[in-house]
């Protein structure tokens, strides 16, 4: 198992080189371009939680721990930050995409964790001490005459 | 692969206002996209169209804008249409339940 890892301060504007680097440490293991381009958004959904609601309860920023874990045939990227909590468990319950007959109807809560669930082959999250979701996904393997 | 800043141009003509959007949308571009849009969502006099052809990345954040657009245009009647959707966008759209919204190739109706 190979390990990569990558502090950012927690804010908006750091986010690009968490797609740099996942696309950097993707590549070396084989995805396909729409599987890195899917991963990118999943990680990217991670980030965006940890970004607004990842902050500790001293009240400064804080800061996103990423780490790009790969072997057997997976990677697995996990996202963590200290902040007090986002209530996973209830927008987990309520991702699902945008339904409604017409605009008036749409609400559009609840995307990015359901992007997380749609675009990943794996989803866990931790809320034991600050939040650390787990993306997992497997490489899929070509097969050849 | 390089991070490309996001950029809006508007453009203006007799029957629409185009927005061309570029780059990555992500969160650090939503408020640069969100007020380009606030400048024109409320003009019912003309057609508005987002066109996407230049866009590499989008997620939850924009889309979750896209959809706080499509309420308001459709409070007043006014039409919204979003065009050049590339194909990794497109999958995205498909995916959030956004595209059966976005009335492409119907730019001036609404």
């Amino acid at each position: 198992m190979n390990v990569v890892r990558l502090k950012i301060p927690a804010t908006a504007e750091y986010l690009d080189i968490v797609r740099l680097s996942l696309y950097g440490v993707a590549t070396k293991l084989g995805f396909s371009y729409e599987d890195i381009e899917d991963m990118k958004v999943a990680v990217s959904e991670a980030c965006n939680n940890a970004v607004l609601h990842g902050e500790p309860e001293s009240g400064h920023a804080g800061q996103i721990e990423i780490s790009y874990e790969s072997g057997d045939g997976k990677l697995v990227v996990k996202v963590k930050d200290d902040g007090t909590g986002f209530n996973y468990q209830e927008h987990s319950e309520n991702a699902a995409p945008l339904a409604g007959a017409s605009p008036s109807e749409l609400q559009p809560g609840g995307l990015g964790i359901y992007l997380m669930q749609a675009l990943m082959d794996e989803v866990v999250v931790n809320t034991d001490a600050g939040t650390e979701v787990t993306l997992v996904k497997y490489v899929q393997t070509q097969i050849t005459d | 692969m390089s991070a490309e800043k996001f950029q809006v141009d508007q453009q203006e003509s007799e029957e629409s206002i185009q927005l061309h959007i570029r780059g990555e949308l992500d969160l650090a571009a939503a408020l640069t996209f969100r007020h380009a849009l606030e400048e024109v969502v409320h003009r019912a006099d003309k057609a508005l169209i987002l066109d996407v052809g230049q866009l590499r990345y989008i997620d939850s954040t924009g889309i979750g804008i896209v959809v706080s657009a499509l309420k308001i245009r459709d409070e007043l009647k006014a039409p919204f249409s979003v065009r050049n959707i590339p194909a990794s966008i497109r999958k995205l759209f498909d995916l959030t339940g956004i595209s059966g919204f976005l009335n492409e190739g119907i730019e001036g109706r609404a």
